[in-house]
Parts: C-alpha cells; sequence; structure tokens
C-alpha cells in the first residue's frame, strides 16, 4: 500500500491472497466472536425456555395424580339412623361430625396388626377432612346401604399424598401439627398391602376448587368452564366488531382526521398495559353499570375490548393481502362496493381473520391482571353453574385467576394444584395455536 | 317484561318484517323481480333493519337513562340528615337498590303479595328479616326513609318498564310500516341498506375510540375525586408509600415515588436481560443462521412469547426466587447474605427479562429485515467481515428502529403485571440493593382495588391516580415509539 | 493529456491476464446458471459483459469476488485466478480478496453515513491509515478518483444518501477505490441513472481504466461500446463471444451474437 501514498498511477503487484496478513486473522477472530455471541443468545433463550418447560411439566405432572385409601366403613344403623326407618330427612340430621367414629372404626380395622405409636384417635389425620362428606353423600344417596359394610376410596390428606409424591419428607413433620412421622410409617405398610394407591385424578381436570385447607380436594373445572364462558363473550362480541372495524378502515374509511384518530387509538391500545383494561372493567361495567362483579360476561367484557385491538390488526394485514384486481373485478361486473368486499374481499380474508382471531383469544385466556380487578380472584370457585344464564352471570372463577389464588395460598400443596393449573391452560393454548397454524397452512394464498 | 325478552320480540318483529318486506317488493314488482332497482333481498333487510335498529337504540337509551332518572329523583327523597348518618349517599342509594331488588324476589317467590310489598311498613314489619327469608340479606336494618325511597323506586321502575316495553314495540312496528310503504319498485333499497351497514361499519370502528374514551374518563374521574380527599402533591412527591388498612382514610402515606423506583428498577433489569439477549439472537437468525436452524429456533423463542404471564410470575415465585436465594441468600452457594427472601427486584426483573425477549427478538428481526439488502453486499463487496458489516452499517441503519423497539420492550416491562405481583414483593421501598423486595405502580394498583368493592377511601381511589400515571407512561412510550419506528420504515420504503 | 499518455504506455507494457477463468459452471440449487465458461480478462483495460436479461453476466461476475458465497443455495465450480492464485482455493480469505477485488452495484448503495465515513468506511476496516490525517488523504483522493470531489469537498459530513443518484453512484465508485483496489468489478452501474449522470459515470470508467483492470456488466450496448476494450457476450449462461469490442460490434462470429447486436433476440 506504499504507492498509494505516494500517489502514483502504477503500482506493482499486491500481495497474495493465499496468505492470511495479521490484521485479517484479528478481524476474523472478531467475526468469529461476534458470531459466538449470537450463538450464546440463542442458547441462552433456548435454556430458559427449556428450563420453564421442565419446571412446569415436573412440578405440574403429580397433581395429575392423588392418593386414595381403600377402606371398609361400616354403615352403622345405630348411629346414623336410630329410628331405623330409613327417612331420609331424619338421615340428614346427622352431621359429617357423626361419621367421623366409623371412618375412625374402618381406619382401626384396616391398619389391624400394624405396629404404631399413634392412638386409634389420631388415625384419621391420615384422611382428607373430606372424607366423612364422601361417606355422608353416598349414605344420602344410597340409604338402604345402612348397615352394610361399604368399600370405599376416600382421598388422603395432602400432607400423606405430597408424602406419597416425594414432596414431603419425613424431617418436614419436625413442626407439623397435622401430621406424624408415625402416620408415614402407617402409610408406608398400608402402601405396602396396597390399600394406599396413587391414581390418575379426574377430579383435578373436572372438579371444582376447595376450601383453603384441602388442597387435595382442589380441582380446576370450575374454573374452566368460567374460562369457557369469558372466551364465548369474547368470541361473541370482539370477532364481529374487529372484522366490521377491520373493513370500514381497509374498505371504505376516507383518509381524514377521524379516520386517523381511530388508527391511532387502535395502534396504541395494543400496546396499553393490560391492567389498565382491568381497571376500565371494574370503573365501567361493575361501578357504573352494576354488573354483578366476578361474573364472566365482566370478564369477557373486558377481555373483548383487550383483544379488539389484536383482531383489528390480523384482520386488516388479511384484508391488505387480497390483491386489489379482485376487487376491481368485482366492481368490473357491476357490483356494488359493499358487494364486492362482502361477496369476494372477505371470504378469501377468511382465514387470515380466524387465525387472527384464534390467536387473540388465545391471548385472552391466558390474561391475568384485568381479572384480578373485577373480582375474579378470591373467589372460591366450588360450584358448578347451574345453566347459561348463570354459567355468565353468576361469580366464577377462571383458569389464571385460579392459579393465581392457589399460588398465593399458604400450603405449598397448593403449588403443585397451580403448576397442574398451568399445564392445562398451556394445553388449551397450546391447541388453540395449532389450529391457527394449521389453518394458516391449509388455507394460506399466495397471491 | 325483562329486557331479553324485549329483545326477543323486537327480533321477531324484524323477522317478520324482512318476510313481508320481501313479498311486498314482489307484489309492487308484479311478480318480475327484474323490474326492482335492487335484488328483493334488499327490500327484504331494508324493513328487517328498519324494524329492529331504531326499535334496540330507544330500547337500549332508555336502559341507560331510566335508572339515571330514578335514582336521582329517589335520592332526592332521602333526607340530608340520613346522608350524614348513613356515611355518604352512594351507599344508601345501594341499600335503596338492595331493599327493592329484594321486594321484587319475595314478589316473584310469593312471599309477599303485590300489596303487600307496596305497604309494607319498616316499623311495623321486620323488613330485614322478610327479605332474609326470600335470600336477599341486608347489612342493617331497614329505616322508614329507606323504605320509602325503595317502594318509590319500585314505583317509578314498574312505570319505565311499562312505557319502555310499549316505546320499543311501538318504535318496531312504525319503522316496519315505514319501510313497507317506501318499498316500490324505483326505490333503491340497496343503497339504503349499504349505507345502514357502513354505519354500523364506522360505529364498529369507533368502538376503539370509545374505549380510549372510557379509559381516560373512568380514570380522570376516580383520580379527580382521589386527589380531593388526598393532596396531589403529596402523592407525587412524597418519598413513602404506606397506607392504612385500618378504618377510612387518615394516616395513610401514599406517596408514588417508591413505588415508581420500584417499577423503573425492575424494568431497567429485565430490559438489561433482555436486550442484550434479544439483539443478538436477532441478528444471528436473520444474518447468520442456516434456514433449517431459523425455521428451528425462531417458533420456539416466539413460544416464550405465547406464554401467558401467571405462569412466569408462577415461574419467578416458586422456581427462581428460590434458586437466586440458594445463591445470593443468607447460607447461599456465595455466602454474601444479600437477599432476604425470594420474592426481589431482581426476580422479577430476571423473569420479565426472559419475558421479553422474543419481544426483542423479532421486533429487531422485522427491523434488521428491513435494511435493504444494498447495504450488506456494499459493506461486503469492500471487503469488510460479516460482523463488521452488522456493525457498522446494519446497526446504525437499523438503530432508530431498534430503539423503537426497546421503547415498547419498556413500555411493556412498566405495565407488567402478574410477573411483579408474585415476583416483586409487596413492601414499597426506595433501595439501591436489586436482591430487595420493592413494588411496582401495577402491583400496588392489584392490592388497593382487589377485596374491596367500595371506592370512596383514598386507599382505593388511589389506584385510578397510579393507574392514570400508568397509561400516560406507557402511551408516551407507545407513542414515541410507534413514530420511530413508523419514520424508520418510512425511509426504506 | 498527460494521462493519456501514460495510459497508453501501461496498455502497451503491462498487457498481461489478470483475471483467468477456466470451466466455471455455477449452479442456484437446481438450475444451472453458468455452464463452463472461460475468460481472460487483462490488467489497465475495460471489458465489458453484456447480454440479454437472466444470461448469468451478472452472476458470473459475482463469482469473482465471491460474493457469491453470501447466498446459501449457490455453488461455484471450475477456476478463477486473479494474479495466477485461485480465489476458490480454501486458503482464501474472501474478505482479503475483495478488498482486493472492489465491486459496484447496479442501485447507488451509500451508507447511511456521512459522504467523508462512506469513503473512510473500507480503509478503517482494512486498516489503510495511521493516522487521521493519513484517513484525510485517502479520502480525498479516493473523492478526486471518484470525480466527486470538487462537488462535495464543502459537505464531506452531509450524510451520502442526501446526494443526488448520479452523485451518490460516484460516491460508491470512490467508496471502492478507497481500499486500494486491483480490480473493479461494475454490476450495471448506470442502470439506475439519468443520461447526464450515466455520461458522467462512464467517462469515470474510462479515467479508472489506468489504475484499475475493470469489469462491467450492462445491458447497454451502446454502453458497452463506448466504455470498453474488451467485450464478452453471454447468452443462457453461455459464454457465447469474447473478443476486441471493435470486433463483436462490426464482425461478430457468432450468429447469436450478431441476432442479438442487430435486435433480434434480447
Amino acid at each position: 500500500m506504499t504507492d498509494a501514498t505516494q500517489g502514483g498511477p502504477i503500482r506493482t503487484k499486491g500481495k497474495s491472497i493465499l496468505e492470511l496478513d495479521t490484521r485479517t486473522k484479528k478481524r476474523n477472530a472478531a467475526e468469529a466472536r461476534f458470531k459466538g455471541y449470537g450463538i450464546a443468545a440463542i442458547c441462552v433463550s433456548l435454556f430458559f425456555l427449556v428450563s420453564l418447560l421442565v419446571t412446569i411439566v415436573s412440578n405440574g405432572v403429580p397433581a395429575f395424580t392423588q392418593t386414595f385409601v381403600n377402606l371398609s366403613v361400616t354403615l352403622d344403623e345405630a348411629k346414623l339412623d336410630k329410628n331405623g326407618n330409613r327417612n331420609i330427612d331424619e338421615i340428614k340430621k346427622v352431621s359429617t361430625f357423626g361419621y367421623k367414629p366409623l371412618i375412625n372404626a374402618a381406619l382401626v380395622s384396616a391398619t389391624d396388626g400394624i405396629e404404631t405409636e399413634l392412638t386409634d384417635k389420631d388415625l384419621d389425620k391420615i384422611l382428607s377432612a373430606s372424607a366423612g362428606a364422601v361417606v355422608r353423600d353416598h349414605v344420602i344417596a344410597n340409604p338402604d346401604m345402612i348397615g352394610e359394610t361399604v368399600e370405599f376410596r376416600l382421598l388422603t390428606s395432602s400432607r400423606v399424598d405430597g408424602y406419597m409424591k416425594g414432596r414431603v419428607v419425613r424431617e418436614d413433620l419436625a413442626r407439623d401439627k397435622n401430621l406424624d412421622a408415625a402416620h408415614l410409617d402407617l402409610i408406608d405398610v398400608m402402601a405396602e398391602r396396597g390399600a394406599v394407591q396413587r391414581t390418575f385424578n379426574w377430579d383435578f381436570i373436572f372438579g371444582s376448587d376447595a376450601s383453603e385447607s384441602r388442597p387435595e380436594q382442589a380441582g380446576i373445572g370450575v374454573s374452566m368452564l368460567g374460562s369457557f364462558f369469558m372466551m364465548l363473550v369474547v368470541l361473541a362480541l370482539a370477532l364481529p366488531i374487529g372484522v366490521a372495524a377491520s373493513i370500514y378502515l381497509e374498505e371504505f374509511a376516507p383518509q381524514n382526521r377521524f379516520t386517523d384518530l381511530i388508527e391511532v387509538n387502535i395502534s396504541n391500545l395494543a400496546a396499553v398495559p393490560s391492567i389498565v383494561f382491568g381497571i376500565l372493567g371494574l370503573a365501567v361495567f361493575i361501578q357504573f353499570a352494576h354488573l354483578p362483579q366476578s361474573a364472566p360476561i365482566v370478564g369477557g367484557l373486558t377481555l373483548t375490548l383487550m383483544t379488539l385491538p389484536t383482531i383489528v390488526i390480523s384482520t386488516r394485514a388479511s384484508l391488505k393481502a387480497v390483491p386489489p384486481s379482485i376487487r376491481d373485478a368485482a366492481l368490473g361486473v357491476g357490483a356494488s362496493k359493499m358487494q364486492a368486499v362482502f361477496h369476494h374481499v372477505l371470504p378469501l380474508a377468511m382465514p387470515g381473520i380466524l387465525t387472527g382471531t384464534i390467536i387473540g383469544l388465545a391471548q385472552a385466556l391466558g390474561e391475568t391482571a384485568p381479572l384480578l380487578l373485577i373480582g375474579m380472584v378470591g373467589y372460591i370457585a366450588t360450584n358448578y353453574p347451574e345453566g347459561v344464564t348463570s354459567g355468565f352471570l353468576d361469580p366464577n372463577s377462571a383458569m389464571p385467576a385460579q392459579i393465581y389464588e392457589w399460588a398465593k395460598r399458604a400450603d405449598p400443596a397448593f403449588y403443585e394444584r397451580a403448576w397442574g393449573g398451568i399445564i392445562v391452560l398451556l394445553l388449551f393454548l397450546l391447541t388453540m395455536n395449532l389450529i391457527a397454524i394449521i389453518l394458516r397452512r391449509r388455507f394460506e394464498r399466495r397471491w | 317484561m325483562s329486557n331479553l325478552m324485549l329483545v326477543l320480540i323486537v327480533l321477531g318483529l324484524g323477522a317478520v318484517g324482512f318476510v313481508l318486506g320481501r313479498s311486498r317488493a314482489m307484489s309492487v314488482a308484479g311478480g318480475d323481480r327484474r323490474k326492482l332497482h335492487s335484488l328483493p333481498v334488499y327490500y327484504a333487510a331494508h324493513v328487517g333493519l328498519n324494524t329492529i335498529v331504531p326499535a334496540l337504540l330507544l330500547l337500549f337509551g332508555w336502559m341507560i337513562v331510566q335508572p339515571m332518572i330514578i335514582n336521582s329523583s329517589v335520592s332526592g327523597m332521602i333526607p340530608a340528615s340520613a346522608i350524614e348518618e348513613g356515611g355518604n349517599l352512594s351507599l344508601l342509594m345501594s341499600d335503596v337498590r338492595r331493599v327493592a331488588e329484594g321486594l321484587d324476589i319475595a314478589v316473584t317467590q310469593g312471599a309477599m303479595t303485590v300489596s303487600e310489598a307496596t305497604n309494607l311498613s319498616a316499623d311495623a314489619d321486620n323488613v330485614r328479616d322478610k327479605l332474609a327469608a326470600v335470600g336477599v340479606a341486608l347489612g342493617s336494618d331497614v329505616t322508614t326513609d329507606t323504605l320509602h325511597a325503595a317502594q318509590r323506586y319500585r314505583a317509578m321502575a314498574a312505570t319505565g318498564n311499562l312505557w319502555k316495553s310499549i316505546v320499543a314495540i311501538g318504535a318496531a312496528l312504525i319503522g316496519m310500516a315505514v319501510a313497507l310503504r317506501l318499498t316500490a319498485v324505483a326505490f333503491r333499497a340497496r343503497n339504503v341498506v349499504e349505507r345502514g351497514i357502513l354505519m354500523v361499519l364506522i360505529a364498529a370502528a369507533s368502538i376503539a375510540v370509545l374505549t380510549t374514551l372510557g379509559i381516560v374518563l373512568s380514570l380522570i374521574f376516580n383520580t379527580v375525586e382521589f386527589f380531593q380527599l388526598y393532596p396531589a402533591s403529596d402523592f407525587f412527591f412524597s418519598l413513602s408509600w404506606n397506607p392504612s388498612f385500618s378504618g377510612r382514610g387518615g394516616g395513610s402515606e401514599l406517596g408514588i415515588l417508591p413505588l415508581l423506583w420500584g417499577t423503573l428498577y425492575i424494568s431497567f433489569i429485565a430490559l438489561l436481560v433482555a436486550v442484550p439477549i434479544g439483539l443478538f439472537a436477532a441478528i444471528y437468525l436473520s444474518e447468520y443462521a442456516s434456514n433449517p436452524v431459523r425455521s428451528f429456533a425462531k417458533p420456539l423463542l416466539e413460544l416464550l412469547a405465547g406464554i401467558p404471564t401467571i405462569v412466569y410470575g408462577l415461574f419467578a415465585l416458586l422456581t427462581v426466587g428460590p434458586m437466586l436465594v440458594s445463591v445470593f441468600g443468607d447460607n447461599g452457594a456465595l455466602g454474601v447474605g444479600w437477599m432476604q427472601g425470594g420474592t426481589a427486584v431482581m426476580t422479577a426483573g430476571l423473569v420479565m427479562g426472559i419475558m421479553l425477549i422474543p419481544f426483542v427478538s423479532s421486533l429487531s428481526d422485522d427491523i434488521i429485515n428491513a435494511v435493504p439488502q444494498s447495504m450488506r453486499d456494499g459493506s461486503l463487496g469492500l471487503g469488510a467481515t460479516h460482523s463488521e458489516t452488522v456493525r457498522q452499517v446494519i446497526l446504525p441503519a437499523a438503530l432508530p428502529g431498534i430503539v423503537g423497539a426497546i421503547l415498547l420492550a419498556a413500555s411493556r416491562a412498566i405495565g407488567e403485571t402478574m410477573i411483579v405481583v408474585l415476583g416483586a414483593g409487596a413492601a414499597a421501598r426506595l433501595s439501591m440493593n436489586p436482591f430487595d423486595a420493592m413494588t411496582t405502580v401495577t402491583a400496588k394498583i392489584v392490592s388497593q382495588l382487589t377485596g374491596d368493592s367500595d371506592f370512596a377511601s383514598p386507599e382505593a381511589l388511589v389506584a385510578f391516580a397510579l393507574g392514570i400515571t400508568l397509561f400516560v407512561i406507557t402511551l408516551g412510550l407507545n407513542v414515541i415509539a410507534l413514530f420511530i419506528v413508523r419514520k424508520y420504515r418510512e425511509q426504506y420504503e | 493529456m498527460e494521462d493519456m499518455i501514460q495510459m497508453d504506455r501501461a496498455m502497451s507494457t503491462e498487457q498481461d491476464i489478470k483475471i483467468s477463468a477456466n470451466g466455471v459452471q455455477v449452479y442456484y440449487g437446481e438450475n444451472h446458471a453458468i455452464k463452463d465458461v472461460n475468460v481472460e480478462i487483462q490488467d489497465k483495460m475495460v471489458t465489458a459483459f453484456i447480454g440479454p436479461s437472466g444470461c448469468g453476466k451478472s452472476t458470473f461476475l459475482r463469482c469473482i469476488n465471491r460474493m457469491n458465497d453470501t447466498i446459501d443455495i449457490c455453488r461455484v465450480e471450475g477456476d478463477i485466478r486473479i494474479d495466477g492464485e485461485d480465489i476458490y482455493d480454501a486458503r482464501v480469505d474472501p474478505v482479503q480478496l475483495r478488498a482486493k477485488v472492489g465491486m459496484v452495484f447496479q442501485k447507488p448503495n451509500p451508507f447511511p453515513k456521512s459522504i467523508y465515513d462512506n469513503v473512510a468506511y473500507g480503509p478503517k476496516i482494512h486498516g489503510l491509515a495511521r493516522n487521521k490525517a493519513e484517513l484525510d488523504e485517502i479520502v480525498e483522493k479516493a473523492l478526486r478518483r471518484g470525480a466527486i470531489w470538487d462537488e462535495v469537498k464543502d459537505r464531506l459530513h452531509a450524510p451520502g444518501t442526501g446526494l443526488s443518484g448520479g452523485q451518490q453512484q460516484r460516491l460508491c465508485i470512490a467508496r471502492a477505490v478507497a481500499t486500494e483496489p486491483e480490480v473493479l468489478l461494475m454490476d450495471e452501474p448506470c442502470s439506475a441513472l439519468d443520461p447526464i449522470a450515466t455520461a458522467q459515470v462512464e467517462e469515470l470508467i474510462d479515467e479508472l481504466r489506468q489504475n484499475y483492470s475493470v469489469v462491467i456488466v450492462t445491458h447497454s450496448m451502446q454502453q458497452a461500446a463506448r466504455v470498453s476494450q474488451r467485450t464478452a457476450f453471454f447468452h443462457l449462461g453461455n459464454l457465447v463471444e469474447f473478443g476486441d469490442t471493435d470486433k463483436i460490434f462490426t464482425n461478430p462470429e457468432d450468429p447469436r451474437t450478431e441476432s442479438y447486436i442487430s435486435g433480434r433476440i434480447g
């Protein structure tokens, strides 16, 4: 390069390209480093993803199984039906507390021959507090069975369940007043005998939430219905309104200030934090319109407003993707603008619109923050709605709100439920997204 | 007649109108549809719409206006002394509504006759017990004033409902008649119907504006109310956040600064995680990765974006928090003892950073791809290495867009709720230690508004002031970011 | 005048082969884009590649500085030598090669930087200047060679994108020249320019000939006739005819060349 500085027009031959000079080596090292940062960034992100998924699965899967005790309970007539006339009203007078001695007696006979320092009275700590209610419900449904010995499958307490799943170890029980290490020894023997079993727990998927002291009983079914009713509201409102708004903006809107205002509004609404929509829902639907608190319809309305911008943006994109030649062709044979849009453009854009809608719904399904404000958290969803109207209007929870609720509770047994709930929620989201992907693959058109 | 019933009747009339409109059109054309200006279906739709739309609009208008009129008229009946006693008017009015509802239920269940309900007296009959018997629980005994107001309320509502039904059905019938009269061979039904549809489309598009308006108004009204109870200067400049939970008002310190500090600190850490990782991931995917790698890694990254925030919240609370404590906590691996509990700025910031990675990377990816190929060619043609091209040509060219993307990510981080509610802690604190628990604006909106359906105390109303602050900050960031990104796009279009 | 004399001397004394290509095949995936091309390009001379669009002339040009490496599906066979060294040899770093073989593109593509930074970019990355003063000197010299110095000397720190199309293209030429290449490849450098700008750039190409071996791809036969000394005619991936420009345009050997020249195909 020396001749360059001399400015002479004629140069000698340059150096060979077959040898790397030191500068190029250095530059190539920098290149490799830079590329390395990129790979590292990808790897770190994937590592986060994998550890997130592993955490979810490993913590959540146990929620789908539950430990039960098989117990033969003798339904003692003297205790349950003193008069012996099988009068259902009289049988109903015996509270769940009245069933306790029967269950205890059954436990004593079931643990017969096992060495234990526990008193007979303490034995029922291995059972869920719900055991009495289960037996009582059975008796009320079949009053003729009084006096017989019936085989029951009863939930164990969450501590025992945790022990069977390896979540609870003996050291944890040192300060626990609900269970002693001796109970666990008992359980070990009973499990060997096959009296204590861990099986798949349909009640977690279809059951209702339970009070704070019975994590073993809690299920996500009722809040799943709450989410379902909310999504119905969102679908019924957001899809037509979103499509109508997009058609107007994309096909009919003149270039003026009002149109600009709407456009700016939509792009900004898409980025407004979801919690602000919660405040809006609280102020407008509950404070102003006096709609019932915690009701899926309020949640649905709030989520509709939140999802609308997403749907509008994707619908406009798919309308835009339909080439103008289609419109020209329709107008050319004498269709009105409206006919051209509704007969030709909209059907062609439909797969894209549906894909966008499903993705918007999936987003709404997982959204939690607005639900906190309209009271869908803190409500314990223990009852199924009685019908469609009650499904919309009666207080309920929703899946993400239920998960949040469980995460806030003190008993770690609820954490397992929360993770399990996340698995259910993610399965729903995954299904919705898969449908969206399939729709897109199947009907995507390249112009 | 219930509102649902009315709506159904109006819709039914609409269907009748649709059929009538069609047959009328065919009959005026003498059975030859070619004589008509528009297709018969448009005449039918014209009659149907004319039947339904005005009636429903009237009905909805009535449903909004009637309670307002009744409220103002009934609230005039409540003497000022009762208002002082009962705390405030809105509480009393909700009592009145509850009693009125209770009476309605009692009548429909047959526990009371209509005349019993209207002639009930607060002194002679124990209204509270009677209502409790039909399942309406009241907080306190019913005073004479309340009972009278409730009876008046019922009477007015009954008259109002009767008129509502008459007006709605009448409007439907009149609409149908007018539309049927208009039906003629030369009548341009299609144009009229299409104009109607266009109106519907415009109305749908206006919902976006209404939503924004609703957000702004509900925030402003409640914030103004808050500032009447609590000085604005204290809210904006006080260094401490310490709401009293017992009793109404008094003794609460509601300064936003500690919350803002927590919000910004957490967002800063989140961006510290998300921006380098997201940006490098985007650079690698758009500049280096081969097709198979890209089509494998990109959807996986986007998977991170599709996971609901509640999942990240749980991840922070139950996994990342305890893990950080085991490293930085008192008996941690490093033995430094910086961290007292699992919830901390670091926990929330780290997890939020993970959440934001795909956000940053996909935005940056778009922006990097928008840089024209000719720039890359130009640089490579001069003998620059790929990384030199990226660092010295592509990134500077994409810088405005990337800044916009980072601002959008920042706005996301500031508005994020679930992660901080679960992962950041509840204590408002002005501390520099990232391992301390702190709290944010969004977390406090949640904690001040949940479990309290009464919005009269400053402790609850402060949430709206926090909300408006959050709204203004995120809106500002979004507007700037969108402006930058749009300007940037124009540059290469 | 002095330049002309020097140029003549250069032509007479250094009629050596700068680039030689033997049996070059290029594939884009399944598509066989260049079929067995042999060509020898001389130093200090302008060689033009002409042919109908899609004939492979740009593809071949991009092989000479290995720009095709950036396209994943592109595969090059055969050998191309510069000064007798195989540029597809495993030891060759394309980065070093491209410093030696500069390239100017179809559309002017100044970086979104100042005029000065545009030109200084190459020297900076290749480390050609020891200090700021030297860099200033290189930039000025390159801009002079790009025949644009007088127009921009007062606004060196204005953005390069603010120039007119013709100025942008001359800036890009100056940018390519600044790295002291030995060969300049130009891919239809005037196709995006108006006639006046085209004339300026053509004049510049003629001047560049005294220092560099210039290869220009053009779809304009007139331009090839005006600026080049040697011309290669490509058709459907084949090199149909290669020879002195005068001869190709007045007395082509191959009937396809003749048809193209006379406007019957293309």
